[in-house]
Order: C-alpha cells, then structure tokens, then sequence
C-alpha cells in the first residue's frame, strides 16, 4: 500500500510537469479514485446479525453503521436481521453471520453444549428480566405467587425465573407461551416473565397503569446476570480478531452517539422497523432505548465497558448447571470469553 | 357633531339602549342555540357510533356463526376425519369473507398418535389451497390465536396484523374452542378458526365523516389502532402510545375506558385537534371499541358564522340607524337653533326679528306661538319700560335735589359755634331713603342760650320729609327767647296738628341750655330719652316724662324740665333709627349696647361719640339695608371758666 501511494505521487509530480493544468486535474482526480477504491476494497467485511427483529435493543449498530463509525474503523459491516423462522445463531452455525448478538445465559448453554462461540464483547451488564403481575389477581409479594399461573417463553430464558423459583421455593403452573402479552391481558396467566425494556411497556401500553402492577426485578432478587453480548466462532475470533475489537468498539462508539442523539436515534430504529415491516412507533421505542441505556451503564458494578465479570460469568454457569439437562458440565472463563 | 348637543345626547341613549337590547336577545339566542347544537351532537354521535357498530356487526356475527356451528359439527362427529381439510376449503371458498380457515386439534384428538395436526386453507390469488400449519419451526399450541381461547375456554377475536407476503391485508382471527366425546366424556378437541380481512371494517369506519376533521377510530382490547384515518398509526400506536406521544394523560384514561367496554361521552382538549367530544362504545363481538370524534371548533362553526353574520349586520344597522336618527332629529329641531338666533335678535332689541320657519309638529307651534307672544310682550313691556324709567328718572332727579334742600335746611357746618368754646356740638343724618323724616336743629337764642331739637316724623319718604320740613320751619318760626321750651313745642302743635289731614306727627325733643350757668331746660315730646354723660363717665338715660308726639293733638299742652349740668357734662340725643337698627336677623341694637358703646366712648368729643356709635349701629347690622333715618347730637358742655 505505501509502496503503491509512494508510485503514484512520483507519477503524478512527473505528469504535472508536462501537462495542463485541467489534465492535471483529472489525473489528479483519476488517481485519487484509485486510492479509494483501494482503501474500500481493504476494508474487513462482516455481516452482523442481532438476536431478535429490529428494535431500539439494537439501536448501537444502527447508529454505527449509520454514521459510519465501521467504516471509519476500516470495517464493511453488514446488518441481517434473524426471522421467525432462522435464528441468529442459526445464522452464525450456517456461516452467514460472522457476528451475532445474543443473551449470555442463552450463549453459554450453546457453548457448554458443543457449539464453539466466543464473547468477544460484553454489551450489557444488568439484568432486563422480571416478573409481572396484575394486583387485581392479589399478587403482592413473592409469597402470593405460589399455585399461580405463571407465562414463560418457550424460546428459552427461563434459568433465572427458575432458580428464583427454586430460591423462593414456589411451586407454580407453568405456561409456555411464545412471545405476546396478550394472553396475560385477558387473564390466562396470572404472572409472566417480561424484559424491562419491551413487554412491560408493552403492558403499559395496553392501558394498565404501573401502580395497578406488580413486579419482581430479578436484579433486585440476586439475579443482576449480564444479557446482550457480542459472539463469534472460535474459529472467526482466530482469524479476524483485530477486526471483531474494532467491530466492538465502533459497536460502543455507536451507543455513546445513541445516548447523545436519542430523537435521531429513535427516527433511525423506527426506520429499521418499518423496512421490516414491523408495528412501531417511537414512544415505545425512546423506553426501550432508555431501558437498554441503563443496562450498558455499569452502575454499581465494577467494570468496564465490554468486561464481562469473572463474578457474572460463573453465576450464569452455576445456573446453568443446575438444570438436569446441563448437569456436571464446565467451562472455563478463558475459553468462554475473549478479553 | 358636539357631544353635548341634544340630538347627541338622544341618539347616545337610544344606541345605548338598543345594544343592551340587542345583546341580552343575542345572548339568549346564542345560549340557546348553542345548547340545542350540543344537545344535538350529542344524540349524533351516539347515534353515529351505535349506527356503525351495528354495521360492523351485521358482518362480524353470521362470520362467527361459521365455525360455532363448525364446532358443534366436529363434536357431533358430522364430519369424517378425511374430508376435514376439503371440507374446510369449500368453507373459505365459498365465504368471501373468510380468507382462512383452521382447525387445529390437541394432541391426540384428532388419532391417536398424532401430537399436532392443524388442517388449514387459505386463498391464495384466485384459488384456494391447504396445508398442515403444524411444522417443528410452528407450534400452534403457543401461537395466541390457539392459546388464548384454550386456556380461557371461550371464543376469542386476535389482535389486528397485517398478513404480509398472504392476504397482505390487515387481518383478524376469531378462535373458538371445540369439544369431542373420548370415552363417552366431553374433552377440548382443539381451536377452530377463520381469519378475516378488516378492510371492510376500515371501509365502515373511516366512511364516518364529521365535519371536516372529526372521524371515528377502532381500538382492540388492548388498545391496538385497528382503523383510524392515519394509517401510520394503524396498527403501529396503542391510543396509549399515541396519548404519551402527543403528551395527552386524558387521553389514556379515555383508552382505559374504552377497552374496558365502558360507553361514553368525553370532552377533551387535543393539542393537535382542540377541544373534541369523544363518544366511544364497544363492540359487543369483538369486545374492540369505537369511538367517535366530534371537534369541538367546528361543531359550532356554523353558529359562529351566523354569529358573526348577525353581528355585522346588527352593526351596519346599529349604523344607519345611527345616522337615520341624526339626520330625523336635527331635522325635527332644526328650527331650535334658528329660534335661538332669533332670540338672540330680539334680545338685542331687534323686535323685526323673524322667527323661523317650522315644521307641523306642535312642540315647535307652541314654541313659535311662545316666541311669537313673547316678541309682542317684550315689545310692549320695553315702550313701557322706557316711559317707567324716564318718569322714574326724573322722580329721581327731583328726589335728589329734594334731599339737597332738605339737607340744606340742617345746619351742617362744624363747629356751629367756634365763637362758644363752652359748647361743642356734632351731629348726623342719615337717610334710609332720598329723604328723611328725621330732622335736628340747633341755634342760638341769644348769646348765652343754645336752642337744639331733634325729631322723627312718623312714616318716611316724601311726606315724611315735607312734614319734617313744615316742623323745622315751624321751629324756627317760633322759638325766641322769651318762650320756654314747653310754650315753643305746644305752639308747633297747635299749628301742626290744625292742618294735620294725613294724621303725621313727630316725636319731638326740644332744649335750651344756658351757658352760663349750665342750666338745661328741654321739653320732651315722645321722644326717645337723651342720655347724659355726666365727668366723662356717668353714662344713663334722662329720666323724663314722656308726653304725645306733637301733631295729634291741638289742644294738648307740654310742659318743660330742667336740670343742671355740670362742666365736661355730655348729652347724647338720637332717633329710634339708631336703636331699632336691625341685623339680618331682625335683632335690635337695643338701649343697653347703645349704653356699653356711649360708656366705651364717655370721654370723647362729640364727633368722636357719634362716628362710634355709627360705626357700632354699622357692625351691627353687617350691611343689613337700613331700614330707617338714623340721626344723632353730642352737645358738651365745658362750663363757663374757659372763657
């Protein structure tokens, strides 16, 4: 590349001698082309894919690519968004994703379970998840939710309700229940697991007001357990390493912008949304924005940006292993996480 | 036109007058017709509501009926398990409505074995095809069309979706549960369901025109925009993100009672919309809600605009009026200020005046008539005025030079006596009219006697005068010195009373002091009594016998006193002008505060004596008129050593 540059201008100082100063011009402009055509050609491609449909969870990659902060980082990133009927990490196992964002709980079991991903990148550091239920079902405390009907999503998630489960020695009927709030609304459940971020607005923003609510923030129960993530195969973290630290600090880049610029930011995912055809609108999203916000703060924790604690990443194993399905079954921080 | 004019003032009070009218039935009216619009707005927008859910209905109910009946038919048995998935695309095809139907059994429900069969046909263009929904990537037991009414065990209508790369349509999905008998007991078999497009629906809805901006909208039990005239909003906003949205809390509490099936009239400040009336009923299939916006603004614009319109109106007549009153009045009083320059005219004498012309009204006849006979009269009355002024001049005149001689018949040159240093004299008259019926006199007899005399005739004026002037003569006529003071006034008697056919008389007193020796010898004929001042401060009054005022009686005889005074002694005479001066208030002078002012002075000269006194009578009265002569001596007797 210095070689070429170094060429290019020896061309240039003997061409300006001769000619006029029009074709100095055009050489001029011909030859930087060339240069940008290199310097584009140079840049790392990854396709990105995040773990669910376009939504303000997200918004850091969107602003990044869209004020080019990969770019500017030397990448070429690509955002694909997973589908109802391919998941991320399908998308990361077929090779069409050489990123993929994902929850740690639900990453680690992948990885105790054979799958050789690596977090490269640790997004959030808190706990989104929570449980909810009307107060008109006479659920005050943790105590009342014995024998009660409680939601869980049948995509998975469910290790911390059921270790607060086990914790609180609560024996509940468990509904699976795929990913809307409406069978809580008409009352089919009494009690479902909701994401700070998403359905508990969306509860909200089904007419009940949060004092007609109550709710157990596993955070405030001992379950602060870390969720969004940046991962990879073993085999892409070997081979593209510089690429998927700049993707991550560009990724950090991107959120700091989002927290500056929120009313751009929302414009930006509501965008995103209606390209995919999604039901958006913004007051939902500037909550989820926030929400997300607050979970990449570390807070009351000591850490870094993009750290995953030692403290956070056996916690999650240690309830991993818990469930019958992944008894007896390690893994090392080091081979799990790449710092 | 001047403010203070009457037609001014007319017109000013009838406009005001007619505003106040005009603007409390205006206000009647439009209260009125203000409560009569919203009254009827009211009863529209019920009725607009009621109207439409009762359309909205008319389709959603015989739709309903389709798999309630599919239900009893699969628990009947009325169907063979082999033609179920045939069965089900004859039923799509054959109802336009239906764009897919399912049935979706429990496990084993449909044999023994099968976990998951979900027999489903839908259109797809012209044509109808089938599949089995059931796939490893689609558990329907989790998906809401098929959870939710089979965990509450009743029909249940799927919040609105837009069915994209399908029907590409917004859609619904109305699930009902169906049963079938295992073992001779009634089990849950499944979920029987058909989707149906809302595009109708929207059709129905947004056909609800209000005004120019008000509109109807559709929410789901959730609070789901299922139609509204922003298809952004569709499907994207609750009305709970719209309320949080456009900052509107109201609007949320509006929502909450909408899914809950409350039926309501509710106004409403939108910031984007103003002041609204949001009627919102439910939809009893559906449990979805309507609502119906009436804006506020422009439910009464056209009262506004025929407000407005009356307004001008009333303004532009307010106006004519204004200037058709002015141009009547000035015109009905036109003739006033002419009549004022005519008389102006005649007051200054001009009695050729002519009067105005006028109209027929009769005010202004009376008013000419009054002119016309007051023109007359004061012509009269000046010719009169001027023959009245010119006699009285001249009465006048001769009244002026009647005082003059009168005057001139008193002696008035002061000191009388300069030769006599045993006396000093002073005296005064004053008038109340021209001329007077007071009189004095003094003179001396022989060289050692000094004849003085005052007197009041009674009555004032000419006669008074003429009778003052007979006595004075008289007087002077008879006293000499060989009569006595009582000879002298029984002799003017006589001679008065003789002739006396008006029944004058004159109070009367006479006296005759004799310098030598200080004896004075007077004569008092009804008169008031002189007051001696005996060593500069002895004041009293003569003690004297009071005879009749002469000119009564002819026969009547006086008598004389004597008495003997002393050196420095002084004698005060007066008339009752003096001690019957009045003050406004009609008190007297009185004796006793012409005693304190004749004591004040007791050591003065006669002149002195009397202008205090003059000036008491003149603090006395305050500039009260005089209402008779007032006339006073001082005679002092120094006594014979000065000589």
């Amino acid at each position: 590349m210095f070689i070429f540059a170094f060429i290019t201008v020896k061309i240039t100082l003997i061409c300006m001698k001769k000619t006029h100063f029009t074709q100095r011009c055009l050489i001029a402009a011909f030859l930087m082309l060339t240069l940008a055509c290199r310097a584009y050609a140079q840049n790392e491609k990854l396709v990105f894919s995040p773990h669910w449909l376009p939504q303000a969870q997200f918004a850091g990659f969107y602003v990044a690519l869209d004020q080019g902060f990969y770019k500017e980082a030397g990448l070429d990133v690509q955002i694909i968004h997973s589908s109802a009927t391919i998941s991320s990490l399908q998308l990361l196992k077929q090779g069409k994703a050489d990123i993929v964002s994902s929850f740690l709980m639900d990453a680690l079991k992948l990885r105790v379970n054979g799958l050789p991903l690596v977090n490269f990148a640790q997004l959030s550091q808190h706990s989104g998840l929570m449980l909810v239920a009307k107060k008109s079902s006479g659920i005050n405390s943790p105590e009342d939710l014995q024998g009660k009907r409680l939601g869980i999503w049948s995509s998975g998630f469910d290790d911390i309700p059921f270790a607060f489960l086990r914790e609180k020695k609560l024996d509940m009927e468990i509904v699976r229940i795929h990913s809307t709030i409406n069978l809580f609304l008409m009352g089919g459940i009494d009690v479902m697991t909701v994401m700070n971020y998403n359905e508990y607005n969306q509860i909200i923003n089904s007419g009940i007001n949060e004092d007609e609510l109550t709710t157990f923030n596993f955070a405030e129960y001992g379950y602060d357990i870390p969720e969004d993530g940046l991962y990879c195969l073993e085999s892409t973290y070997a081979t593209k390493k510089d690429a998927l630290k700049k993707f991550a600090r560009a990724t950090f880049k991107g959120w700091e912008y989002a927290r500056k610029n929120k009313d751009y930011t929302i414009g930006l995912v509501v965008a995103e949304m209606q390209k995919a055809h999604l039901p958006n609108n913004k007051p939902h999203q500037r909550w989820m924005l926030d929400k997300v916000l607050e979970q990449i703060t570390p807070s009351n924790k000591k850490v870094n940006y993009g750290q995953l604690l030692r403290s956070d990443f056996l916690y999650a194993l240690e309830l991993i292993t818990i469930s019958a399905d992944n008894k007896g079954k390690t893994m090392k921080m080091e081979e799990f996480y790449m710092k | 036109m001047k403010t203070n004019s009457l037609s001014f003032k007319i017109i000013s009070r009838i406009l005001v007058f007619t505003i106040l009218l005009g603007a409390g039935i205006f206000s009647i009216y439009f209260y009125f017709s203000r409560s009569e619009i919203e009254k009827a707005a009211r009863a529209n927008a019920v009725f607009l509501a009621e109207n439409t859910i009762k359309k909205i209905e008319e389709v959603i109910r015989p739709a309903e009926m389709i798999p309630d009946n599919l239900s009893w038919m699969l628990e009947s048995g009325a169907i063979p398990k082999d033609s179920i998935m045939p069965f089900l695309a004859k039923l799509v095809r054959n109802n336009p409505i239906i764009y897919a139907s399912a049935i979706a059994f429990e496990p084993g429900v449909f044999a023994t074995g099968v976990e998951a069969y979900a027999p489903y046909a839908y259109r797809k263009g012209e044509s109808v095809e089938t599949t089995n929904l059931w796939s490893p990537d689609y558990n329907y037991f989790i998906m809401d069309w098929y959870q939710i009414p089979a965990v509450l065990k009743k029909p249940h209508w799927s919040e609105p979706y837009f069915d994209e790369g399908g029907a590409n349509a917004m859609l619904s999905t109305y699930s009902t549960p169906f049963y079938v008998n295992q073992q001779g007991k009634r089990v849950f078999g499944g979920i029987i369901t058909i989707d149906i497009s809302l595009e109708w629906l929207t059709e129905i809805v947004r056909s609800v025109k209000i005004f120019e901006t008000g509109y109807a909208f559709l929410i789901s039990r959730t609070g789901v925009y299922v139609t509204h005239p922003d298809f952004n909003i569709v499907n994207n906003h609750t009305i709970f993100t719209r309320a949080e949205e456009l900052e509107e809390p109201e609007l949320r509490t509006i929502g909450r009672d909408m899914i809950k099936g409350v039926s309501a009239l509710t106004s409403i400040d939108l910031k984007h919309l103003g002041f609204v009336w949001i009627y919102h009923t439910q939809l009893p299939s559906t449990k979805w809600s309507l609502g119906v916006v009436y804006p506020h603004n422009e439910m009464f614009a056209g009262l506004r605009k025929l407000t407005f319109t009356i307004l001008l109106l009333s303004l532009l007549g307010l106006g004519l009026l204004f200037l058709l009153t002015i141009r009547i009045i000035n015109h009905q009083i036109s003739p006033l200020s002419k009549f004022a320059s005519s008389a102006r005219g005649i007051a200054l004498g001009n009695f050729k005046t002519e009067l105005p012309q006028i109209g027929n009204s009769h005010e202004m006849q009376d008013l000419y008539n009054s002119f016309e006979f007051m023109k007359r009269e004061l012509s009269s009355y000046i010719v009169n005025l001027q023959e009245t002024t010119s006699a009285k001049e001249k009465i006048e005149s001769e009244l002026r030079i009647a005082k003059e001689i009168q005057m001139g018949m008193i002696p008035h040159i002061f000191p009388p006596f300069p030769n006599l240093p045993e006396i000093d004299l002073y005296a005064s008259l004053l008038s109340a009219k021209e001329v007077g019926g007071d009189l004095y006199d003094f003179f001396l007899l022989d060289e050692n006697r000094i004849c003085f005399a005052i007197g009041d005739v009674s009555g004032k004026g000419i006669p008074a005068s003429l009778f003052m002037a007979v006595t004075r003569t008289l007087l002077r006529s008879t006293a000499d010195k060989t009569k006595s003071t009582a000879e002298i006034v029984t002799s003017i008697n006589t001679t008065l009373s003789l002739n006396n056919d008006s029944n004058m008389f004159v109070t009367f007193f006479l006296g005759i002091l004799d310098i030598e020796n200080g004896e004075l010898s007077y004569c008092n004929a009804g008169h008031n009594p002189p007051i001696l001042i005996r060593n500069n401060q002895e004041v009293s009054y003569f003690n004297i016998t009071k005879a009749i005022p002469i000119g009564l009686f002819d026969t009547y005889v006086y008598t004389g006193e004597r008495i003997q005074i002393g050196p420095n002694d002084q004698l005060f005479l007066y008339t009752d002008g003096l001690t019957e001066a009045e003050d406004v208030d009609n008190k007297l002078f009185g004796d006793e505060l012409l005693l304190k002012v004749i004591r004040e002075h007791a050591s003065a000269s006669p002149k002195a004596m009397i202008e205090a006194a003059t000036k008491a009578v003149a603090d006395h009265v305050k500039g009260h008129t005089q209402s008779d002569d007032l006339t006073m001596m001082s005679i002092v007797y120094h006594g014979k050593q000065r000589k």
